[in-house]
């Protein structure tokens, strides 16, 4: 449950912002979950939940998780498959098993936007 | 200048330039885009920079519990400690027994226990490191090795500022682990399968698992051998020694 602990993280990057912006009141996060940043949306969400209970700034905001396209290039055929599911596990082309993953939003986890109270 | 200790960090931490709207009922929306791997990212740069100025090989072991790191430790220790100088950083939830263990073979061991955490991240180990380099023998290393908490999934999204990851699965535990654990094996440079006295009771099949971890890292190196027996042991042994006289050239 490594999701836990960036969760703390994001947490800390809310109460910075809140600060600079001079808000008590975070009311929506959009986060950008890679679908091969090794995070679980699901215990994400939950430490989200379970964190934010006990934090005033952030209590009973909305969490919106996005999961961006991850491109695959077969090296087989060169054909590119797009998908914000899970890996493929061959080329749907010509079957070759080797896909590489296009670098990019896939392998991480961004803070995308915060709505904060004026 | 790092909290911890004083030394110099490099990190370029917050930069404030995002954009700005207001909206009709006064709320304020910003955009941030700043990974939460960023923190981390940063500290592992300067783990990095701080491995090289020392001219120290650092590598990161990832396994289940129980796969052999620290018995890979040990048996690398009684084979190459009259020829590399090596320390160890342990990772454990608990218990420092695994610290222990290498310290019984005379090399300077910090154990780092995460009080719950199931991984390591840069900052541990950027204070674990001092408090190696503070140990008799710890401050004139030509490796280091870092056993992460046993677990396949959470270590391997923190870089720690090692120079190879090396993930380890032994034969019991079978040839699946690839394809249920990709994160691991993407981000890892080396492959060891261990206990492959074992592969007579098991049906682990070291070219199924070679294949299948090819198909997520087409570059990956892959190693299999015996701790206990020392069959194919040899190969682990000259890839330690190639990587640290690698380092030492100018
Ligand atoms: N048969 C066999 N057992 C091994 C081998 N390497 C380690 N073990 C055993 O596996 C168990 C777990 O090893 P350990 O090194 O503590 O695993 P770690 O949790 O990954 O550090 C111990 O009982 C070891 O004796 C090996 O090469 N062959
Ligand atoms: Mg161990
Ligand atoms: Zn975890
Ligand atoms: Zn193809």
């Amino acid at each position: 449950m490594h999701e836990i602990s960036l969760v703390q993280g994001l947490l800390q990057q809310l109460h910075d912002l809140a600060a600079e912006h001079r808000t008590a009141r975070v009311t929506k996060v959009t986060m950008v979950v890679g679908p091969l940043s090794g995070v679980v949306v699901e215990s994400f969400q939950f430490g989200f939940d379970i964190l934010t209970r006990e934090d005033d700034l952030v209590r009973g905001a909305e969490l919106e998780i996005v999961i961006p396209e991850v491109s695959y290039r077969c090296s087989g055929c060169g054909a590119v498959e797009k998908t914000a599911g899970q890996r493929p596990r061959k080329c749907s082309g010509c079957g070759d098993p080797i896909l590489i993953a296009e670098q990019g939003m896939g392998g991480d986890v961004i803070l995308q936007q915060v709505e904060m109270e004026d | 200048m790092c909290d911890a200790c004083g030394c110099q960090t490099h990190i370029h931490d917050h930069d404030h330039g995002h954009a700005h709207a207001h909206t009709h009922d006064e709320a304020v929306i910003v955009d941030v885009n700043r990974s939460l791997f960023a923190a981390n990212d940063a500290m592992a740069k300067s783990n990095r920079e701080h491995f090289d100025e020392e001219n120290l090989v650092v590598l990161n072991l990832i396994s289940s519990p129980g796969s052999g790191k620290t018995t890979l430790l040990e048996h690398t220790i009684d084979r190459l400690g009259g020829e590399i100088r090596i320390g160890v950083i342990e990772g454990d939830i608990e218990t420092e027994r695994d610290a222990e263990r290498i310290r019984a073979k005379g090399v300077p061991a910090v154990q780092l226990t995460t009080g719950g955490a199931c991984h390591l991240d840069a900052s541990m180990i950027h204070r674990g490191f001092h408090r190696l380099q503070k140990e008799p023998g710890g401050d004139s290393l030509d490796l280091l090795v870092i056993e992460n908490v046993g677990n396949l999934v959470c270590p391997a999204t923190f870089d720690l500022g090692e120079h190879q990851r090396v993930v380890l699965v032994s034969v019991p535990e079978g040839s699946d682990k690839p394809a249920k654990y990709p994160k691991a094996f993407t981000s890892s440079q080396l492959f060891l399968i261990t206990k492959t006295d074992l592969l007579p009771y098991f049906d682990f099949d070291v070219a199924e698992a070679t294949r299948e971890a090819r198909h997520l890292n087409p570059g990956l190196e892959v190693m299999a051998f015996s701790a206990t027996t020392g069959d194919g042991f040899e190969a682990w042994l000259d890839q330690l020694r190639n990587l640290v006289s690698q380092k030492k050239k100018p």
